[in-house]
């Protein structure tokens, strides 16, 4: 390589200040967290006498374990479903260009640049009126139908990427569409709807304006959404507020280190 | 060819199928008002089985949550399952909770869109059956709401309290001690005194204004009530027909607090600081006066014992009758709660209680509201809860007492005061244009 | 051509799904922007009255113009830093150090917000650093202050998605074939020379993307809002957003919230519809 001396360590440079300015506000969290309850400490300093109960009291009345209870059905009931849903017409749009795939794909496309402040208002009303306010199972299908613009058009692009032999070959075996794309297309999407569902993930956890508008109670929430009702409640009392709030983020954290670890 | 077109028809007519949304208005006809204005004709109780009551409380204020501690001591069949949530989230879920998930007891904001929206009870019954219509009139005034919500102060109640309130100003004994400062008797002494500690190098003020929470609308609605009258006030906040917020008197108060800012009274970060840090500025001894009610008073006197004064903001001038901020922090049974009778018996036991009332006194620092010859309970002398339950009995005596401006109208706290302190606080805008700004607001919402 | 129709067969479950749950609302929307109503009670039709406030009023024609200056720190600060990120550490950046900036995206954006508000605070590690280089006297509550605070809010928006802007560009940067550069660098190219023969155009798809997703974050910003500033001070960071919401639910004028909402889509449509159009 004929990469340059200073080149390398400008990119060092570089480097520490990104990694320094990521862990920088997580850090304050952290030693903040650790002051007495109902202190404002100065930022980013280490407390004489560090108060590591602040995350258990905080554990206790954010009900951290109810709301990662809460936060892994939603996100159980969200992951599956939207790649259940988004896989098909994923293969649709991309591979099997139906007639009347371009109008379809725009529909999706409107949903893929829409802020959601456009749709949660009748979005309430209509879970009223169906009964769905403040449930779990509400929330979810909510989650599911704006995250499956997004989840269509990554599978439309992997799809569309798979080369025509694959299938004709399949045809001439005397395979159906649907035994062609479960037996042939969905084992060779595995790397785009694991990522995909790993995104899906990440979004379902740290959602929050459905959370809020559409479930009141925060045990019922994703962790995001039960964060805003604990800042709503301790947000006066700082170090509790920032325990509260690192006991509800590090367990998708850890559980992204693992999925990192073991795909390498 | 036909393939492509035809498609196409039937994905426009799914799709218009599933859109349909019919060209009906949203909405339904309005609730009937809950027609709950019924006389209760046997006792409110809680029944005899166990029940559990849903109730939502403001954050940071105990009393309310250790008076159900102690209701479900003496009623074990009666357990409750409380919320808490700071002010300004309750002031903005409070619509839609009582619309669409409304529990039995809630702690509200003002009550005259939710009452007018028969969102809450009507709780003339109740008063009725329990003699709560017995008591001062003052007292309840602020929550009864005319019909179709306008103007308060008179027509059905539809909230109750634990407590009557009063504000005025605490001060730092130790504080005060090195400035020399004597109680004033007149705004200008006051001033001077401000202006002494500015000099001492002392923060004269601790105050509040982030979030949603408009916290300079206290000191400037006492110095409203200085240079003007609390009834001009009130009719205001009443929504009664014609007031306005605008008048020169109440322009010179705003001119008044904006030579406070100018000045250099209040931190800087005034603007990035919340109730709780005002709180934690003034008991840890970094600002000699606080603007604030007698709800802080239990707590002051555990943090600061004996180290803490209070006084009703003073006069122009001397010798006249000190108004305050007054009113029981605002309790309602929302029209669609599920035990509402259960509701209204806790909250008259709350007032008539022997340990309710003493734990009013001791957690919330605060006069019990209830009938004239109720039980007062033994407060430690020189303790400010003393000093305050004599102010707060002062107000009360010389008709002085007012509701909290804030509470006009439902979005002219985060809408209006909240935006506009906040420009105040950070020296923008004229101070002349800062009422008739909130006026203009006021009417249009009044209006719809 | 049975395969043909079938097709339909594959996305009518998502179809059918993603047209009750959001363009049956989106169509809602636009219906009860012309009308007065409370979410409750009755509605009368006001026709484009609704519009016409959002228009003109400062406080929501205000609240557009914030977003926009918000998609200049949502896009502007993370797109060319996460560029040049991704260009110069290509080859030096370690999995350890990788896994370290995907953090922030895996992290709510209240969780940012309360983060964030603590380091900018007056009393915060910002301030501090300040006031150690000796520039203690800009030091300020960067979110109390309405010179600074839609700024502030802009930062904790750019930190977010800085780390997934390095990310995806990262991901483009290392398909592109190494002779590329190899060629480049035998043609005698420099670093910014190779940067713009090589770089750029083999991770344009990437930057497209970036640029739709952060202008998205930018327009329908709340969460960050909602934790911090809830608008103020004065309005200086009232977002459509958070105008929608508290309208909508707190002040129950679901007529005015639905219309500010319709205004919002017309810079959302314009602006990212093309960056997603030049990503495929």
């Amino acid at each position: 390589m004929t990469t340059g001396r200073w080149e390398r360590a400008a990119g060092r440079v570089v480097l520490l200040v990104l990694v320094f300015v990521t862990l920088v506000p997580f850090a304050d969290l952290f030693v903040t967290a650790l002051h007495p309850p109902g202190t404002y400490p100065p930022g980013l300093t280490w407390p004489r006498d560090p108060h590591w109960s602040n995350f258990a009291t905080a554990f206790r009345s954010a009900e951290v374990a109810e709301v990662l209870a809460s936060s892994g059905l939603i996100a159980l009931g969200v992951v599956p479903l939207t790649l259940a849903l988004a896989a098909p017409a994923g293969y649709a749009l991309g591979h099997l260009r139906f007639t009347g795939h371009r109008a379809v794909f725009g529909l999706f496309a409107v949903g893929l640049v829409l802020p959601l402040e456009a749709v949660v208002t009748p979005l309430y009303h209509q879970m009223r009126d169906l009964g769905l306010l403040d449930t779990r199972s509400g929330l979810v299908v909510a989650l599911v139908a704006v995250h499956l613009p997004f989840a269509v058009f990554w599978l439309r692009a992997h799809f569309a990427g798979v080369p025509p032999e694959l299938t004709d070959s399949a045809r001439l075996d005397g395979a159906g569409p649907w035994q062609v794309f479960r037996l042939v297309h969905l084992p060779l999407a595995r790397p785009a709807t694991s990522s995909l569902a790993v995104l899906l993930l990440v979004w379902t956890w740290n959602h929050f304006l459905l959370a809020i508008v559409l479930v009141d109670d925060p045990v019922r929430r994703t962790a995001a959404g039960a964060l805003g009702a604990f800042q709503g409640r301790w947000g006066t009392d700082v170090p509790l507020l920032c325990a509260g709030a690192l006991s509800l983020i590090t367990p998708l954290l850890a559980v992204l280190a693992l999925l990192y670890r073991r795909h390498r | 060819m036909s393939g492509p077109r035809r498609c196409g028809a039937v994905v426009g007519t799914a799709l218009a199928a599933a859109l349909l949304v019919g060209c009906a208005a949203p909405g339904g006809d309005r609730a009937s008002g809950a027609g709950t204005s019924a006389a209760v004709t046997s006792e409110p109780d809680c029944g005899s089985g166990p029940v559990v009551l849903r109730a939502r409380f403001e954050t940071g204020f105990p009393l309310a949550k250790a008076l159900t501690d102690e209701f479900t001591r003496q009623h074990p069949d009666v357990t409750w399952e409380v919320r808490e949530e700071q002010y300004a989230v309750l002031t903005q879920n409070a619509p839609r909770l009582l619309a669409d998930d409304p529990p039995d007891l809630v702690r509200l904001p003002q009550v005259s869109d939710l009452a007018a929206d028969g969102l809450l009870r009507d709780l003339d019954g109740y008063a009725a059956w329990f003699g709560w219509d017995d008591w001062p009139a003052a007292h309840l005034r602020q929550l009864r709401v005319g019909p179709g919500g306008r103007p308060r102060g008179t027509g059905p109640l539809y909230a109750m309290g634990f407590s009557t309130s009063v504000t005025g100003v605490f001060y730092n004994k130790d504080l005060a001690a090195r400035i020399g400062f004597r109680e004033p008797s007149t705004l200008a002494e006051w001033d001077d005194a401000l202006a002494r500690a500015k000099g001492a190098g002392i923060t004269p003020l601790a105050g509040f204004n982030s979030g949603a929470a408009a916290g300079l609308a206290f000191p400037l609605q006492s110095l409203m009530a200085a240079h003007g009258s609390p009834s001009a006030i009130d009719a205001w906040t009443f929504q009664q027909p014609g007031a306005r917020i605008d008048t020169p008197a109440n322009t010179e108060a705003v001119r008044h607090l904006r030579r406070w800012l100018d000045a250099g009274y209040f931190d800087a970060d005034l603007n990035a600081t919340d109730y709780a840090r005002m709180l934690d500025r003034f008991t840890s001894g970094r600002a000699l006066f606080m603007v604030d009610g007698d709800w802080e008073s239990a707590t002051l006197d555990r943090l600061m014992p004996g180290r803490v004064g209070f006084f009703l903001v003073p006069p122009v001038r001397a010798g006249e009758p000190r108004a305050a901020m007054t009113g029981p922090p605002t309790f309602g049974i929302p029209a669609g709660a599920a035990h509402p009778d259960c509701a209204a018996y806790f909250l008259n036991w709350a007032v008539t209680d022997r340990a309710a009332r003493e734990l009013t006194v001791r957690v919330g620092g605060a006069l019990p509201l209830g009938p004239p010859d109720a039980h007062v309970p033994p407060v430690e002398p020189g303790s400010v809860t003393a000093t305050t339950l004599t102010a707060a009995a002062l107000v009360a005596a010389n008709g002085t007492g007012m509701d909290f401006m804030a509470n006009a109208t439902r979005a002219i706290l985060s809408e209006s005061w909240t935006p506009r302190l906040q420009e105040l606080a950070a020296g923008e805008g004229e101070p002349d244009d800062l009422l008739r700004k909130v006026q203009a607001d006021y009417a249009d919402q009044v209006d719809r | 051509m049975r395969w043909r129709r079938v097709g339909w067969l594959f996305v009518l479950p998502a179809l059918a799904v993603y047209a009750v749950f959001v363009l049956r609302p989106l169509a809602l929307t636009a219906q009860y922007s012309l009308y007065r109503w409370d979410g409750v009670g009755p509605s009368t039709w006001v026709g484009l009255a609704n519009y016409r406030e959002v228009l003109t009023d400062p406080d929501l024609y205000g609240a557009i113009g914030h977003a926009l200056v918000l998609v200049v720190f949502f896009t502007g600060l993370p797109v060319p830093l996460g560029l040049l990120a991704a260009a110069v550490i290509r080859r030096t950046a370690t999995r350890p150090v990788r896994a370290v900036l995907l953090l922030p995206q895996a992290v709510p954006l209240v969780a940012a917000g309360i983060a964030w508000s603590l380091l900018l605070s007056s009393t915060g590690a910002v301030n501090r650093l300040l006031d150690v280089v000796g520039l203690g006297g800009a030091a300020r509550a960067w979110f109390g202050d309405s010179s600074t605070a839609l700024a502030a809010v802009g930062v904790v928006g750019a930190w977010v998605l800085l780390g997934l802007c390095t990310t995806l560009l990262l991901v483009g940067a290392e398909r592109i074939d190494p002779a590329l550069y190899e060629a480049a660098r035998l043609d005698g190219a420099g670093p910014w020379a190779e940067f713009r023969a090589v770089t750029l155009p083999g991770v344009r798809r990437e930057l497209w993307v970036c640029v739709a997703v952060t202008a998205i974050a930018a327009l329908a910003s709340f969460d960050i809002v909602y934790v911090t500033t809830r608008g103020g001070p004065g309005d200086a960071t009232s977002v459509p957003g958070f105008e929608v919401f508290s309208l909508a639910f707190a002040q129950r004028e679901v007529g005015l919230a639905s219309a500010l909402a319709v205004v919002l889509v017309v810079p959302a449509l314009a602006a990212v519809a093309p960056a997603l159009r030049w990503s495929r």
